[in-house]
């Protein structure tokens, strides 16, 4: 999974100066990515900051904050409440906050406070497999509305009330008889491309 | 040499990195270069059939990986594996492979002639920049029987045989070659028609301490085509 986790984000067009990320990284395997995410936009010459208030004891996704930390990615010791704040510094907000595993995340903190934040965020949220607070089988309303979502393997339930510009599927390793076994049909990947965009109603 | 370990010490005595993400990046790095220098649609074979050959180290952990990406892409690659370390890294991508439905040769063929009539490419990921000294059974048949061969050989990191910064002027000579990290030495006596760089996850302080001076990846590629 985390080999798959970079995102088409063009770099050319983002209306900062600077290529800043703001990457919000939750407590489990979603925030992991999200790490993973970061590091791999900082190769790509991003300027990633991580905010991860709450650390997972695992020692895999442990490793995955050094390697962020000795790449010089900053982490944020706190997520600003003022939203005019993020819109100005970044140019796009990752949410790696809460994926299909999360059940009552939402309600608890940081994750609560976390949404409430990014709900009022002007800048485009990219959020990874399923955006987060939304029920991974309804959708949401009144949750977070992110511009792009990447879905990683295959579209969860909710990605049909999915309503941004963008919709990617990622994470190319799904053996075919896994794919079969689950009816999953994903779409074909063009080439050697870890992402594919799937035609969104817009 | 020594350099090249160095960076990979650094990268996982002081980033963390594992063992397995690197190898996992310089696999598809492999598969990506692969398939960029001989799409399916240019194999003579009826089938884009691919053989890869993997020796007993990491080099052969990188080949494995490849192995599944290039069956991702679409390919028909068939693993020969002879000297499997008894660690789960190898085990879980060996598994990997075989769940995939690729094949696993329980021996090597035994002629040139055999490999240029069942394979459009065969894939080097015997040995890598760690290796010294003489080349042991079945090694040293296998690459006899590879020098024959006249379907092109990728090469993983370095030609297998060759000296890790001298080359080997009467070794295997590779029609393709993917460095990995950066080119080693024995590039310099690379004759093949590509090269290929992979394995993009040096942080830029390490490539300014060893003065890599690499030059800039395309976008989000993960391969960079030197020649």
């Amino acid at each position: 999974v985390p080999v798959s986790s970079r995102q088409a984000f063009p770099l050319p067009s983002l209306p900062r100066k600077q290529p800043t990320v703001l990457v919000v990284c939750g407590p489990a395997q979603n925030g992991a990515i999200g790490l993973v995410c970061a590091r791999h936009l900082r190769i790509f010459d991003y300027e990633p900051t991580i905010f991860y208030p709450k650390r997972s004891p695992d020692p895999l996704y442990r490793d995955f904050t050094t390697q962020c930390e000795k790449m010089d990615i900053p982490f944020l010791s706190y997520l600003p409440t003022e939203v005019q704040l993020i819109n100005d510094a970044y140019n796009a907000v990752v949410d790696a906050v809460l994926g299909a595993e999360a059940e009552a995340g939402e309600g608890r903190e940081p994750c609560a406070a976390i949404l409430a934040t990014l709900k009022h965020i002007r800048i485009p949220i990219v959020s990874l497999d399923v955006p987060s607070g939304w029920d991974v089988e309804a959708g949401s309303s009144g949750g977070i509305s992110p511009e792009v979502l990447v879905s990683l393997a295959a579209p969860k339930q909710c990605a049909r009330r999915f309503l941004g510009r963008q919709h990617f599927v990622a994470g190319r390793f799904l053996p075919y008889d896994v794919q079969k076994k689950f009816e999953l049909n994903p779409p074909e990947y063009p080439g050697t491309e870890c992402v594919v965009a799937l035609r969104t109603p817009r | 040499q020594e350099e090249a370990q160095a960076i990979d010490q650094e990268l996982f005595t002081e980033y963390k990195f594992s063992v397995d993400q690197l190898m996992e990046l310089a696999g598809l790095s492999c598969a990506t270069a692969i398939a960029k220098a001989y799409p399916p649609s240019s194999f003579t074979t009826s089938q884009p059939t691919v053989l890869v050959v993997c020796g007993p180290g990491n080099n052969g952990g990188d080949g494995l990986v490849c192995a599944r990406h290039l069956k991702m892409f679409g390919y028909e690659p068939t693993v020969y594996y002879p000297k499997r370390p008894n660690k789960p890294l190898f085990e879980g991508l060996t598994t990997q492979c075989q769940k995939m439905d690729i094949p696993f040769l329980p021996e090597f063929p035994a002629e040139a002639a055999l490999i240029d009539e069942l394979y459009g490419l065969v894939v080097d990921a015997i040995f890598g920049f760690s290796f010294k000294g003489a080349v042991r059974e079945p090694f040293s048949s296998i690459l006899s029987t590879l020098e024959r061969i006249t379907v092109p050989i990728a090469s993983i990191d370095i030609p297998s045989g060759w000296d890790v910064e001298k080359g080997k002027a009467d070794g295997l000579q590779p029609d393709m070659l993917i460095s990995l990290t950066a080119p080693k030495k024995a590039a310099m006596h690379f004759a093949g028609r590509y090269h290929f760089l992979g394995g993009r996850f040096v942080p830029a302080a390490l490539q300014e301490k060893y003065a890599l001076n690499l030059p800039p990846y395309p976008e989000t590629d993960c391969v960079l085509q030197l020649t």
